[in-house]
C-alpha cells in the first residue's frame, strides 16, 4: 500500500469518524434516526460560503459554523424532535422530511451551482516519504486528539453519566431529578454539532451543494451498521472498514465500485449479524 | 392537458405501491425509483431495438417478473437478521438509488450517460399525447382494483398483522420476513410497471429516472395523498402534480411549501388528504360494520401432530456477563401439566424463550424426541407442535377480536391458495369454538370491537384462544391468570385443564399463584438462579427442604 493511499486512508476514516459520531449519539443514544444528519454536514460546509459572503474574517468560520448549526439543530429539537423520543419510525419520516426542507432552504439562499473554498492552511508537508496537504495532516491530528478526550470525557464526566442514566430509565432519570428534555436536547445538539464540524473541515476538499450530505449520512449510517451501536470501539471499527473499503477501491477501480462494496457488506452484516461487530447492547 | 395527467398517474401507480408497502407493512422504501428507473431504461432500450408489440410485452412480463424476484432476494435478506422494519432497510433501498442514479449516469454504452436514452416511439406507436393516454388510465384502474381486490383478501390481513405485532406472528408459524419481502416484490413491481409507461410516455429516460429525487418525490406524494387508502398516492400525485405545475414558476418558495407540508402530514395526520376525504365521505354513508358468520369447517394442522417428549439437556443461556440459565436438564413427560415456579430472575421466562427460538441457547441442548429444536428462528416452533403465549398478553391491537382470531386460524393450516380465498376468514376449529361458546368467556359478544378497547383479562383470554385455535401439541402458558379476577382463573384454569385432557398433550405453564399450582401440575419444575431446584409433584415439592429454603420468609 503506498503512503498516499494510507494518509488517505487515515483522512477518510477520521472525518468519516466524527460524523458517525454524531449519528451514533442521536441513534444510539435518543433513539431517532436522524435522515438529516447529513444535511447538517451540508450547512456546516456552508460555514466558510457564508464568511466570504459577508466578508468575514477567515477565524469566524468556526464560530460561524456551529452558531448556525446549533441553532438550526435546536430550532428543529424544540419544534419537531422532541416529540419523537420513543417512535422511532415516526423519528425517520419527519427527520426526512426536515432534510428536505434543509436542502431546500439552502437551495433557496445559495443556489444549486457548486461552491468551493480554499483550505486554511496552504502548503504540504513531507510525511512517510511523500508530501501530503498540512491542512489534512492537522486535520486527521486534530480529530484523534478529539477522541481521546472525548472518549474519557464519556468515561469521567457526570453529563456523560447522566445521559447514560436517561437512555437506561428516561422514567427513573426524570423521577430522580434529571431534566431529560434538556439532556436530550443538548444531546441531539451536540451530535449535529459534530456533523457541522466535520463539514467545516470538508469543506475545502468538496464540492458545496445543497444535495452533499446525503452520501455522508448513508456511509455513517452504514458504519455503524457494521460496527455495531454503542460503544466507541464499534465506531471505530464501523468507520475503519467503511471508509476503508471505498478509499482502497475508489483507488484501485471507480467510486461507483466503492460504494457496491459497502452497500453489499451493510446488507451482508444486517443479513448475518444484524447486531454489528462490537455491539454493547447484547 | 391529458398528457400531464397522464404522467401524474404515472407518479401516482408507482406511490400506489409505495403506500401499500409504507401503509400496510411499515416499511418505508425510499429508494423506488430503482425499480421504476431500471424498467425505463430496459423498455427504452427495447423499444429502440424493436417496435413489435407482442415482443415487447413479453419482454415487459419477462421484466417485471426479474424486478420484483430481484427485489423479493434483496427485502427478504435483509429481513431475516432483523426483526423490525425501521430505518435499517429504508437506508438500505436509499443507498441503491444513489448507486443506480450513478451508474446511469456513467454507463454511457448501455444508458447513454447523462443525456440518457432517447428517439424511441411509444408502446404499439401510440400518439403519447392521445391514445397512449388511455393505455395509462386503463393501467392505472387495473391497478387500482388489483389494490382493492388485494384489500378484501385473507392475505391482507396477514400483512397488516405483521406491521401490527411481528414476534406474534412468528409464534404463530410465519415467516415473517418472507411476508414483508413479498410485499416490497410487490411494491417493486408496481414501481417497475410504471416506469415502463413512464418511458413509453416520455420518449426519453435519463438519469434522473433512477435517481433520488423522484424517490423522495415518490414518497411525499404518497404521504401527502394518504398512504392508507388505495387511492391516496393518487389523489396525491394528481393533486400535488397539478398544483405544482401551476405554481411552480410563479411562486419560488413552491418546493419548500411542500416540504413543510409533507412534515406537517407526517407529524399530525398521517392518513393524508385520502383520510379526510375518507371521514368526510363516511359521514355521509356511515360504514356499517358486517359479521361474516364462522364455519366449522377447517382444513387439517399441517404440522406433524405426533406426541414427542420435551427434553433440556445441560442448557445454558448467557446474555451479556449474566449467566440466566445454569446447565437446566429436565425431562417432560409426553402429557400432562407441567408448572414452573420460581422467584423473580429464576430464568422460567427465559427457559421458554429457549424453546420457541426467542432466545439462543449459549450451551447444551433442547430436543424434541430426536430432533433438537433450540437455537431455531421463531416462526419454526409452531410446526414443532410448539405454541406460546406471552407474558404480557400479545395480540393484534389494531385487529378486531374476529379478526385476530381469522389469524390465529390461519396458524399451521394456511396454503399459499388460502391467501386468496374469502373463505379463510371464516376458519374456526372446534377447540375454539368450545372456548367461545363457554358462556363464562367474556369474548363472544365483542367479536367486532377493536383489541386495543378490551380490560386486561379479556386479552389474556384472547391470547389464550389464540394460541390453542392452532392445537399445539406442547403449549407454553406464561402466566396466563395474571391480573385476572378469582372467577376468570378458575375458568383459565378450567379451560386449561379441559384442553389438555382432549389433546393429551403437553402443557409448561408459569405460575405464582399457589393454589393454581396445586390444583392443575401433574409435576412441578422449580428454578432458582438458573438452575433446576426440584422437579417433582406437588407434595414432594412442597416438602423438598431446598424449596423451603428459596421460599422462605413467605414470599411468593
Amino acid at each position: 500500500m503506498s503512503p498516499v493511499l494510507l494518509l488517505n486512508l487515515a483522512w477518510q476514516i477520521s472525518t468519516l469518524a466524527l460524523i458517525a459520531l454524531g449519528l451514533a449519539i442521536v441513534f444510539g443514544k435518543l433513539r431517532i434516526m436522524n435522515m438529516a444528519h447529513g444535511e447538517f454536514v451540508m450547512i456546516g460546509a456552508y460555514a466558510p460560503v457564508i464568511t466570504s459572503m459577508l466578508g468575514l474574517p477567515g477565524w469566524l468560520q468556526l464560530p460561524v459554523c456551529l452558531i448556525t448549526v446549533a441553532f438550526v439543530a435546536f430550532v428543529l429539537e424544540r419544534t419537531i424532535v422532541r416529540h419523537l423520543y420513543g417512535r422511532m419510525f415516526d423519528s425517520l419520516l419527519a427527520t426526512w422530511g426536515i432534510a428536505i426542507l434543509l436542502r431546500e432552504i439552502v437551495e433557496l439562499i445559495f443556489g444549486r451551482s457548486y461552491q468551493s473554498v480554499s483550505p486554511p492552511l496552504s502548503g504540504t508537508i513531507n510525511v512517510i516519504g511523500v508530501d501530503y496537504p498540512a491542512y489534512r495532516i492537522a486535520v486527521i491530528i486534530g480529530i484523534f486528539l478529539g477522541f481521546i478526550g472525548f472518549s474519557w470525557w464519556n468515561t469521567r464526566s457526570k453529563m456523560a453519566t447522566r445521559i447514560k442514566a436517561m437512555v437506561g430509565n428516561p422514567e427513573l432519570a426524570e423521577a430522580i431529578g434529571l431534566n431529560t428534555a434538556r439532556l436530550s436536547a443538548g444531546a441531539f445538539v451536540f451530535g449535529c454539532c459534530t456533523a457541522g464540524l466535520a463539514g467545516l473541515i470538508l469543506a475545502p476538499t468538496v464540492r458545496i451543494e445543497p444535495m452533499m450530505g446525503l452520501d455522508y449520512l448513508i456511509r455513517s449510517f452504514f458504519a455503524l451498521v457494521v460496527g455495531g451501536l454503542g460503544s466507541l470501539e464499534g465506531l471505530g471499527i464501523g468507520v475503519s472498514i467503511i471508509a476503508g473499503t471505498q478509499t482502497f477501491l475508489g483507488a484501485v477501480s471507480s467510486q461507483t465500485y466503492g460504494y457496491l462494496a459497502v452497500l453489499t457488506l451493510s446488507i451482508l452484516f444486517l443479513w448475518l449479524k444484524p447486531n454489528g461487530i462490537h455491539s454493547s447492547s447484547r | 392537458m391529458a398528457y400531464q395527467i397522464g404522467l401524474y398517474l404515472i407518479y401516482g401507480i408507482a406511490a400506489q405501491g409505495i403506500g401499500y408497502l409504507w401503509g400496510k407493512t411499515g416499511v418505508l422504501p425510499l429508494g423506488q425509483s430503482l425499480f421504476f428507473g431500471i424498467a425505463a431504461y430496459v423498455t427504452a432500450i427495447t423499444l429502440r431495438a424493436d417496435g413489435n408489440l407482442f415482443l415487447n410485452l413479453g419482454l415487459a412480463t419477462i421484466g417485471l417478473t426479474l424486478i420484483s424476484g430481484l427485489a423479493f432476494l434483496l427485502a427478504t435478506l435483509v429481513f431475516r437478521g432483523r426483526n423490525e422494519s425501521g430505518p435499517y432497510f429504508s437506508l438500505i433501498t436509499l443507498a441503491l438509488v444513489m448507486i443506480a442514479e450513478q451508474v446511469a449516469g456513467t454507463a454511457s454504452s448501455l444508458t447513454g450517460g447523462f443525456n440518457g436514452i432517447s428517439g424511441f416511439n411509444s408502446l404499439g406507436n401510440l400518439d403519447p399525447f392521445g391514445g397512449f393516454y388511455y393505455v395509462i388510465v386503463a393501467a392505472t384502474v387495473t391497478v387500482s382494483l388489483l389494490l382493492f381486490i388485494l384489500n378484501r383478501l385473507p392475505i391482507n390481513l396477514i400483512v397488516k398483522s405483521v406491521m401490527d405485532n411481528e414476534p406474534r406472528m412468528q409464534l404463530l408459524g410465519f415467516r415473517t420476513h418472507v411476508i414483508k419481502g413479498a410485499a416490497f416484490a410487490f411494491s417493486a413491481m408496481i414501481a417497475a410497471l410504471a416506469g415502463g409507461l413512464f418511458a413509453s410516455h416520455q420518449g426519453i429516460v435519463t438519469p434522473t429516472s433512477a435517481g433520488f429525487a423522484l424517490s423522495a418525490e415518490m414518497v411525499i406524494l404518497t404521504a401527502v395523498g394518504g398512504r392508507f387508502h388505495v387511492l391516496g398516492p393518487l389523489i396525491g400525485a394528481v393533486i400535488v402534480g397539478w398544483a405544482s405545475a401551476e405554481l411552480r414558476d410563479s411562486f419560488p418558495y413552491w418546493e419548500l411549501l411542500m416540504a413543510v407540508v409533507f412534515i406537517l402530514v407526517i407529524l399530525k395526520s398521517p392518513g393524508g388528504i385520502a383520510e379526510l376525504l375518507e371521514t368526510a365521505f363516511r359521514w355521509v354513508w356511515p360504514k356499517e360494520a358486517k359479521h361474516v358468520p364462522p364455519s366449522v369447517l377447517v382444513p387439517k394442522i399441517q404440522f406433524n401432530k405426533q406426541k414427542k417428549p420435551l427434553r433440556f439437556e445441560d442448557v445454558k443461556l448467557q446474555i451479556g456477563v449474566v449467566q440466566i440459565l445454569n446447565k437446566v436438564s429436565f425431562e417432560a413427560p409426553l402429557t400432562g401439566i407441567i408448572s414452573i415456579i420460581g422467584p423473580n430472575g429464576a430464568g422460567k421466562t427465559s427457559a421458554l424463550n429457549t424453546i420457541t427460538g426467542n432466545l439462543n441457547v449459549t450451551g447444551g441442548r433442547i430436543m424434541l424426541g430426536e430432533s433438537r429444536i433450540d437455537s431455531r428462528p421463531p416462526h419454526r416452533a409452531l410446526a414443532n407442535g410448539i405454541g406460546r403465549k406471552l407474558q404480557v398478553p400479545s395480540v393484534f391491537f389494531s385487529l378486531s377480536i374476529s379478526e385476530n382470531l381469522a389469524i390465529a386460524m390461519m396458524a399451521g393450516r394456511l396454503r399459499l391458495a388460502d391467501l386468496f380465498k374469502p373463505a379463510t376468514y371464516q376458519w374456526r376449529s372446534k377447540s375454539l369454538f368450545d372456548i367461545l361458546s363457554n358462556p363464562s368467556v367474556p369474548l363472544n359478544e365483542e367479536l367486532t370491537e377493536p383489541v386495543k378497547h378490551l380490560p386486561q383479562g379479556h386479552r389474556q383470554f384472547l391470547e389464550y384462544a389464540m394460541t390453542v385455535a392452532a392445537e399445539p401439541s406442547v403449549l407454553l402458558l406464561d402466566e396466563p391468570c395474571a391480573g385476572l379476577s378469582p372467577d376468570e382463573t378458575t375458568l383459565m384454569t378450567e379451560l386449561v385443564k379441559t384442553y389438555q385432557s382432549e389433546t393429551s398433550g403437553l402443557v409448561i405453564v408459569i405460575e405464582h399463584d399457589m393454589s393454581i399450582v396445586e390444583a392443575i401440575s401433574d409435576k412441578v419444575l422449580v428454578l432458582h438462579l438458573g438452575q433446576v431446584l426440584a422437579f417433582d409433584d406437588y407434595d414432594k415439592v412442597r416438602l423438598n427442604t431446598d424449596v423451603q429454603a428459596v421460599y422462605a420468609g413467605g414470599t411468593k
